[in-house]
């Protein structure tokens, strides 16, 4: 989706800036961003609070806020996947696999 | 800090909370309270204990606090295990969406600094029994869905055996992310962040949850 969307925006981002805090995704923002949602995926209330801020003073508060919301919403989706057994339709799966590869997360118990 | 959220996310979580706080298909809204306030905690808890420890002695509980907080850890055969414990396969349905409606409004709030919402009082009643029929046997997800299976996405026909718990995941979805139809346009955003700032956030927190989906 990050691929699609960024390729259709005309600015490819390297999605490989997903797993890799040392890439650069090649889009506005996006090391505050990473920050911010690495940091809810936490547990370190006081390394959030800064996440928070830095992506506000950066971008804005109602952007830091939708972000939130986005961040929130993948709480609820990867649950909803992991607690269903979800899998790929064989149509996706080879391309899904293949960005696993890339981002390498093959070994994750979710993966089915 | 209420007022910097948009009216429709701030609805579509009040909402959430109040659904937790009802009478589901196959669990009062007393049990599903309880599920909700596991999940709550579960998901705040800094110091969990490992995934494979049942904390409750409670099958429903104890299926909520690991899909609260360690839902990547979740594998078939711990599913059809809790089944044969005597789960029936549409509480487990129940169950993941009493937590998908309850940890998102935990996690934003704790996002953007706000107070933990405190959970609705429930109302007070027996399970409602609304569930599709017929069901079918999905090979894209392990839980029993509306027939026919497999004709949409895993992730879109998870939870429609209960059309309830399906409802909720979708308006949520709606205000937090985007609506299916707006899915279908790659440059679709809000006018803040850009769809593909969205999809890279999202990636990433889904990695840090290591799921594979």
């Amino acid at each position: 989706m990050l691929s699609w969307s960024s390729t259709a925006a005309g600015t490819p981002a390297d999605i490989g800036a997903i797993a890799d805090d040392g890439r650069e995704a090649g889009l506005p923002f996006s090391a505050e961003l990473i920050a911010f949602a690495q940091a809810i995926g936490g547990w370190d209330d006081a390394a959030l609070a800064t996440a928070r801020t830095a992506l506000a003073a950066a971008a804005g508060e109602a952007f830091m806020v939708d972000a939130a919301a986005v961040v929130a919403n993948f709480e609820m989706m990867t649950r909803e996947a992991d607690g269903t057994g979800a899998r790929f339709a064989p149509a996706t799966a080879g391309p899904r696999a293949a960005a696993a590869e890339q981002l390498g997360i093959q070994g994750f118990t979710s993966a089915r | 800090m209420e007022q910097r959220v948009r009216p429709d996310l701030a609805e579509a979580h009040a909402l959430s909370l109040v659904h937790v706080a009802s009478p589901g298909a196959t669990l009062t809204a007393e049990r599903r309270m309880q599920v909700g306030h596991v999940a709550r905690a579960a998901y705040l808890d800094a110091d969990p204990p490992p995934p494979w420890v049942r904390p409750f002695g409670d099958l429903t509980l104890d299926v909520g606090h690991r899909l609260a907080r360690h839902a990547g850890t979740i594998t078939q055969q711990w599913y059809e295990q809790i089944l044969k414990e005597g789960m029936d396969a549409l509480e487990w349905v129940e169950i993941v969406g009493v937590v998908v409606a309850t940890v998102p409004v935990v996690a934003f709030a704790r996002a953007i600094g706000s107070p933990i919402p405190v959970m609705a009082v429930f109302a007070d009643g027996p399970p409602t029994g609304r569930i599709a029929h017929p069901l079918a046997t999905a090979t894209l997800n392990w839980v029993p869905v509306a027939a026919p299976a497999d004709q949409v996405a895993s992730v879109v026909q998870a939870l429609s055996a209960l059309p309830d718990e399906w409802s909720n995941l979708w308006r949520l979805a709606s205000a937090q992310y985007m609506s299916d139809a707006q899915m279908a346009d790659p440059l679709w955003n809000r006018g803040t962040l850009s769809r593909a700032q969205m999809e890279l956030v999202a990636a990433r927190i889904s990695l840090v949850r290591e799921c594979f989906f």
